[in-house]
């Protein structure tokens, strides 16, 4: 695939994609640019699907993969924690250890643990805990004051 | 500048020291209370300053104990083996305190009542550590609401 690109000092930004078949890198190609910022891309049994964020139960990283879970897919995706954090920027996008964030917007219901942890239940019934150590951030983030 | 949000190794030790700290208060005045009316039924209105003084130490020690080796046995969500075990170590090791200082005169019949004063405080406080946290999943349940409501007005 050639691929041209111009420097404009003046004048509108414009991007014009020219295919003779509308192959999956096309379409992905499509999809980022209409993006709203709140689809996730990656890869689910040798495809590369498109998920909504809010359909996103949680994340994890193992092994420095990252994968996405939803209700029914676990995707993988190419970008660490931080950077899908940073780049969401949605504050229903919690870091809840070291190696997961949850979508709080998915979350069922909690249960106070001892030594101040949470355990949190996912849509799919999943339990998530969260550690001590993220525990008074996600109470603080629950209270409205992060 | 971006505040720091992380609770830091410092502020996680001091949590867990302010913890241990309580739980030294909170069983010395049990022991106390227990001593106390001891020595009031023998006819006595005084109080050992070394028994008191032995009684913090080894609430403070034990406190210790119960934290860094039964984790935390006291405040545990479920009365499994360990915390069982935990409870029972405790008490047996307050009671070999109690005796070695003699704090019941070494006479069997006050030191058995201690063992068992102790194990209903131990049964009490696992009680009242359950009860804050359902208090606590109600609070905790009742902000994710208002969160989740809030979020989706906003999106």
């Amino acid at each position: 695939m050639k691929i041209d690109i111009e420097r404009i000092s003046e004048g509108e930004e414009s991007i014009r994609i020219r295919y003779k078949d509308r192959t999956p890198a096309i379409t992905r190609i499509l999809e980022i640019l209409e993006n709203d910022g709140t689809k996730l891309w990656g890869k689910w049994e040798d495809e590369t699907v498109c998920v909504s964020c809010g359909d996103i139960l949680y994340l994890e990283s193992v092994d420095d993969k990252v994968f996405a879970c939803t209700a029914d897919k676990t995707l993988k995706i190419d970008a660490s924690l931080t950077a899908f954090l940073l780049e969401t920027a949605d504050e229903s996008f919690f870091r809840c250890s070291k190696s997961m964030v949850i979508n709080v917007g998915r979350v069922v219901s909690l249960k106070s643990l001892s030594s101040n942890r949470i355990d949190a239940t996912l849509e799919n019934g999943e339990h998530i805990i969260i550690s001590r150590r993220y525990a008074v951030e996600f109470r603080r983030l629950l209270k409205g004051e992060r | 500048m971006k505040k720091k949000e992380h609770v830091t190794l410092w502020e996680r030790y001091l949590t867990r020291e302010i913890g241990i700290e309580f739980k030294a208060c909170l069983y010395f005045f049990a022991i106390l209370f227990f001593y106390c009316v001891y020595r009031m039924i023998g006819g006595s209105f005084e109080a050992s300053i070394l028994h008191m003084t032995e009684m913090i130490f080894t609430c403070y020690i034990i406190g210790y104990i119960q934290v860094y080796v039964f984790a935390n046995c006291d405040e545990a969500d479920h009365l499994g083996v360990r915390e069982i075990a935990g409870i029972i170590t405790c008490t047996g090791l307050y009671l070999l305190v109690s005796y070695l200082g003699s704090w019941f005169s070494r006479e069997m019949l006050p030191t058995l009542l201690f063992a068992l004063y102790l194990l209903l405080t131990y049964f009490c406080v696992v009680l009242i550590y359950r009860t804050k946290r359902r208090i606590d999943d109600k609070q905790l349940n009742e902000e994710l609401r208002l969160f989740q409501t809030q979020h989706k007005k906003s999106e």
